[in-house]
């Protein structure tokens, strides 16, 4: 089954609209899918022009393409557990939020908290994505704790903070403090970054650009050679955050 | 008339041992106040009326008309945004919490633009912390990181730290050592006996390097961090580890630069690692004189300590999302009330710029940069001059603002009230 949501023009089109309903399995039957804009229940047919094609006997045979101003449409693919979702533009907030199965593609930009709490799955976002890019929910101690994100643009601050599980790929650049209060995980940047790994208690983290203002708390522990994009890089070898209790790895490309 | 014992309601410091004399309902002098409380007290223009934009002028209004607006405004919008709160008593604040769940919308208060980071941190980590007579009883190492309290807190230090002896601390000026962290020199650090000048930016890295120090693990330190050297990095952590009683505070140099939250969080873990050695504490030096108090009504309400969004019927709280600066940044917010506040003057451009466009009901009793970017404007009587209520300083201790005469004003409660009680009727008709 494949379901198109295109947006239709609305008269405040800046706030926003939360829908954590367009989850593939909410489609398999003819729920009454609503979804809110401000304050307002709406239902989905009051925001978006749906056409649905084919059928469906498992919520991993249903795909959702998303499109026109998709932008501020947040929380899309919230617990999602299988299927397919496709947005052509960007995406809002928490796009991803909890999901433990399923594939999201985000041909757009994704804004913050993409992959929130993510258990599996997996989501590529093809621009690029804001803050908190596979990071946690506010106070609460583990962040993506499985399954695979990748973003082929930059990310923003605080990527992959409290990462816990699971892989977090940036082939750009990313912001101030990747991989903040890491404790397990795979964190890959492919460009830039600023101090990362700030107080990491577990996991390791690759970076094959520069870290800038790198902490002054992670102690050199060798060099390691590791294969990025069919190369053989060689990496400065880092253990820390020895201000915590300094079990972390942070690899830096050296040459 | 002399009245004694005087809350001054300017900064989270609340001193309550102001001198005021009162005349004809006019403050006439000001005694033991600091020149901030002697302006706040001395120079009080307010608006006299209720006024409406009116073209490219102001029309006087009705406060009847006035909460009637205000009403409107609120039931005709989608995603109205309830702002400021920090300068107003606590009984005002509970209604305004009230208002915005039922009205579906996101309240905020200004915390956003000072100590929200500080309360992510808490949230993170806890918050080792004591009331303020704890520190100027005990306190022989103070700590005053990224903050100016000689121009901020102007009694800060007279009242409680530097220059206030204690039960256990005789003569402060030469028993209590005193530690200034700041990006450049200020009137405070002149006046200490160690001062760290950190790089813009570089409060987070120094944070780690003590933290690392503490924790024994100093070797790795290199020369220079974030522009401090090394051997003033262990001097500090040695005067810290010596102390018999500790108290680290922190302003805004740390909450709004970078790193934000992950900075408070920094200094939190290094005065719970200086635990392990000694009694260390830390407390966030909170600007609005209700700020904290705005933090608290929220929490006991909501759960949450502010940027809560209603629009779901419930509760949600996520800063970087709910915040009155970002909500106003996207122009998400199609309607705002500002209570008790000046968001003009303090946020982004864009920001106010949103305000603008959008109807904006300012209650304040003065004329102020939010005035220009308003519809409306509610006239209200000034809390500890001519209206009572709860406070609670900075260090968390509720404090009763009183009434120095009775005004011609309503207070914040009775306008809230009455826009409440309009709202209530008609979502029930």
């Amino acid at each position: 089954m494949r379901v198109t949501l295109k947006t239709r023009a609305r008269a405040k089109p800046r706030i926003p609209i939360e829908a954590e309903t367009i989850i593939p399995q909410n489609f398999l039957q003819k729920n009454d899918v609503r979804v809110y804009e401000g304050n307002k229940e709406r239902k989905l047919e009051d925001i978006f022009f749906i056409t649905i094609e084919g059928p469906a006997v498992s919520p991993d045979q249903v795909e959702i393409v998303l499109t026109g101003d998709t932008g501020v449409i947040k929380r899309v693919g919230e617990y999602m557990n299988a299927g397919r979702i496709i947005v052509e533009g960007d995406i809002g907030m928490h796009c991803g939020n909890f999901m433990s199965a399923g594939e999201i593609i985000i041909r757009g930009n994704a804004d913050s908290w993409l992959g929130r709490e993510m258990r599996g799955g997996l989501i590529r976002c093809e621009g690029n994505a804001a803050h908190y890019c596979g990071a946690g929910y506010r106070g609460e101690k583990r962040g993506m704790r499985g399954g695979t994100l990748e973003v082929l643009g930059n990310a923003g601050d605080f990527t992959a903070e409290y990462l816990c599980s699971g892989e977090v790929h940036i082939h750009g650049n990313c912001g101030d403090l990747p991989g903040v209060e890491m404790r397990g995980g795979v964190l890959t940047i492919g460009g830039d970054c600023t101090r990362p790994c700030g107080n990491m208690t577990g996991g390791t983290c690759r970076i094959f650009g520069a870290a800038h203002q790198f902490l002054p708390t992670f102690r050199r522990n060798g060099t390691e050679d590791v294969e990025y994009n069919g190369k053989r890089c060689r990496m400065a070898a880092f253990r820390g955050d020895v201000a915590n209790r300094g079990k972390g790895t942070v690899l830096v490309r050296e040459d | 008339m002399k009245i004694e014992d005087v809350v001054c309601t300017f900064c989270g410091c609340l001193c309550d041992d102001l001198v005021v004399e009162v005349e004809n309902n006019r403050v006439c002098s000001v005694e033991n106040g600091c020149t901030l409380a002697n302006e706040k007290f001395m120079r009080d223009h307010r608006l006299k009326n209720p006024i409406r934009r009116d073209g490219n002028g102001w029309k006087a209004v009705s406060y009847d008309e006035a909460i009637r607006e205000t009403a409107e405004i609120l039931l005709d919008a989608d995603r109205p945004l309830l702002y400021g709160w920090s300068g107003t008593h606590g009984e005002a604040q509970s209604v305004g919490v009230h208002l915005a769940e039922l009205i579906g919308g996101v309240i905020d208060n200004t915390s956003t633009v000072c100590h929200g980071p500080s309360i992510m941190a808490i949230q993170e980590v806890g918050h080792p912390g004591c009331t303020l007579g704890q520190v100027k009883n005990r306190a022989d190492v103070i700590v005053y990181w990224g903050a100016n309290p000689i121009d901020a807190h102007p009694r800060h230090m007279s009242r409680y730290t530097t220059y206030a002896d204690g039960f256990f601390i005789e003569n402060a000026f030469r028993d209590r050592k005193v530690i200034v962290a700041d990006v450049r020199q200020t009137e405070s650090s002149a006046i200490a006996d160690e001062f760290l000048k950190i790089d813009r930016g570089g409060d987070y890295a120094a944070l780690s390097a003590l933290r690392a120090i503490v924790r024994g693990k100093g070797d790795l330190i290199p020369s220079r961090v974030a522009g401090v050297t090394r051997e003033q990095l262990f001097r500090v952590a040695e005067i810290c580890m010596k102390a018999k009683f500790g108290a680290i505070f922190f302003g805004l140099g740390l909450t709004m630069s970078p790193g934000k939250y992950k900075n408070i969080r920094n200094a939190i873990e290094l005065t719970q690692e200086l635990n392990r050695h000694t009694k260390f504490t830390i407390s966030p030096m909170r600007g609005h004189w209700n700020v904290y108090g705005s933090n608290e009504v929220f929490t006991w309400i909501t759960g949450y300590p502010y940027a809560i969004d209603f629009a779901r019927g419930i509760a949600f709280y996520n800063p970087g999302e709910t915040t009155s600066v970002d909500i106003l940044m996207r122009g998400e917010c199609d309607a705002c009330l500002v209570v008790a506040s000046d968001p003009g003057a303090h946020f982004p451009r864009a920001c106010a710029e949103h305000l603008a466009r959008i109807p904006t009901v300012q209650i304040d009793p003065h004329v102020n940069a939010t005035t220009h970017l308003a519809t409306l404007q509610i006239p209200v009587a000034v809390t500890g001059i001519d209206a009572e209520g709860t406070a609670y300083r900075m260090d968390g201790v509720p404090i009763r603002a009183r009434k120095l005469f009775t005004g011609s004003y309503p207070n914040d409660q009775e306008i809230l009230e009455k826009i409440f009680a309009r709202v209530k009727e008609a979502k029930r008709s």
